[in-house]
């Protein structure tokens, strides 16, 4: 199969280094402290955020000066195309754990001690990169409940397939057997957060698909700053009036 | 320097230059935003033996307010024992929190007199709306409150008749419905 035509052009007609759609929003949980929906063409996800709030199991509480993160990924069974049954597996366990590792990572969790921050992660529709859509929902929603943090953490994921490294794979690009490298970085302070791969690639294209990755970090934080600052805008709005 | 609306991790001064205040922290000589908000220059107080000026963000949502050492909070009492009350904080300060962190105030920091004497059952009653200042984050289970102060201590407790009592000195409250009186440990309120 052929996904990247002479042209240049992918199946759904992007080029190698552009992304898919990008749809977010905040504040979409009224109960939530801070909630967001964020979508990737047809990847959507919908973060919630509980807390700083008191720490409910107490013997995860070993270094008491800092906030505990807890982090709870699924896929909602209507997501995927085929019906899903299991409600956990070893995917969603793994996933959850390098989601709180990521956020762990960005949140400026010695400010609050003693207390613990619940993200809550759903998948609703997957369609490819689901878990870097997952850590752009939680960044949004860390931001919407006003919990003090490092950066924005973003991530996103590119391939390698038919020579040619390609950003954002879609589901159809990510089925294909190529590699799969996921990166998630904390824009301003340059830093890598989240490096994931998949399949094998030789160090020199590795070095490639990774830069183009950052690349797509960077545009997605750019897009993620701009929705903050439009929500700020809003909210400053409705308050004067 | 930059002024206006920032998000987190936006470089907002030099630390050489600025102080980082509210909801800004300092990464290797650079203040950077840690929440979503607007940027602000606070100017030192002229006391002050740093005379850099301040820069902090005001976000749009702040989180829920924790307990920290030193701030005075409002608290349900749940359960009295010999040696200790158990509580529910229900504000730190004037800030609601929207989940109930869980207090204990002690026998040795009821108050500030006659330490060993004592009665935890003639200073609190369950159910007794009290304020008490956080002394320390205690241990794993709930956060150390003390009352011995004049102004800490029981504000607002039932009789055994329903009706909100009035307290007529420093260890008494009465019911104003049938007369009876009650031990607490009364917090000095207003004048």
């Amino acid at each position: 199969m052929e996904y990247v035509n002479p042209e240049g052009l992918r199946l759904d007609g992007r080029r190698f280094n552009e992304m898919r759609q990008i749809v977010a929003e905040v504040g979409v949980v009224s109960k939530a402290d801070g909630s967001a929906v964020f979508e990737m063409g047809n990847t959507k996800v919908i973060a919630a955020v509980y807390g700083p709030r008191e720490i409910q199991n107490k013997s995860q509480q070993k270094k008491n000066d800092h906030a505990v993160v807890l982090c709870e990924y699924s896929m909602a069974q209507f997501s995927t195309g085929d019906r899903r049954r299991q409600k956990f597996d070893r995917r969603s366990t793994e996933l959850s754990l390098v989601i709180r590792q990521t956020m762990e990572a960005c949140i400026l969790t010695e400010l609050m001690p003693h207390s613990q921050i619940d993200i809550f992660l759903q998948v609703l529709q997957a369609d490819g990169g689901t878990r870097s859509a997952c850590i752009n929902a939680a960044t949004l929603a860390l931001a919407d409940a006003g919990i003090p943090m490092r950066d924005l953490a973003v991530s996103c994921s590119a391939g390698y397939l038919n020579s040619t490294p390609l950003l954002d794979l879609n589901y159809v690009e990510d089925s294909a057997g190529g590699a799969d490298v996921t990166v998630g970085i904390l824009p301003k302070l340059d830093k890598v957060s989240l490096l994931q791969m998949d399949a094998k690639l030789p160090m020199e294209t590795f070095e490639t698909v990774f830069a183009l990755a950052s690349e797509g970090c960077k545009a997605i934080a750019e897009r993620i700053r701009e929705v903050l600052q439009e929500n700020t805008k809003q909210l400053e709005y409705r308050r004067a009036a | 320097m930059t002024t206006g609306l920032v998000t987190p991790g936006d470089v907002i001064g030099k630390a050489t230059e600025f102080k980082a205040g509210k909801g800004a922290y300092v990464n290797d000589a650079t203040i950077y935003a840690s929440l979503t908000g607007t940027c602000r220059i606070v100017s030192p107080l002229p006391e002050s033996i740093d005379q850099r000026a301040i820069v902090e963000v005001t976000g749009h949502k702040a989180h829920g307010p924790i307990p920290e050492t030193g701030s005075v909070v409002i608290a349900r009492v749940t359960k009295v024992m010999t040696k200790m009350a158990a509580v529910d904080i229900l504000c730190v300060g004037s800030k609601a929190v929207r989940e109930n962190f869980a207090g204990v105030i002690r026998q040795q920091d009821v108050r500030a007199t006659e330490i060993d004497k004592v009665d935890m059952h003639q200073s609190f009653h369950a159910g007794d709306i009290v304020r008490a200042m956080v002394l320390s984050l205690g241990d794993a289970r709930a956060y150390y409150l003390s009352t011995a102060k004049n102004e800490l201590g029981v504000v607002s407790a039932e009789s055994a008749a329903g009706e909100t009592m009035v307290p007529i000195s420093w260890t008494e409250m009465q019911c104003p419905l049938s007369g009876q009186t009650e031990q607490r440990k009364v917090a000095k309120v207003g004048n």
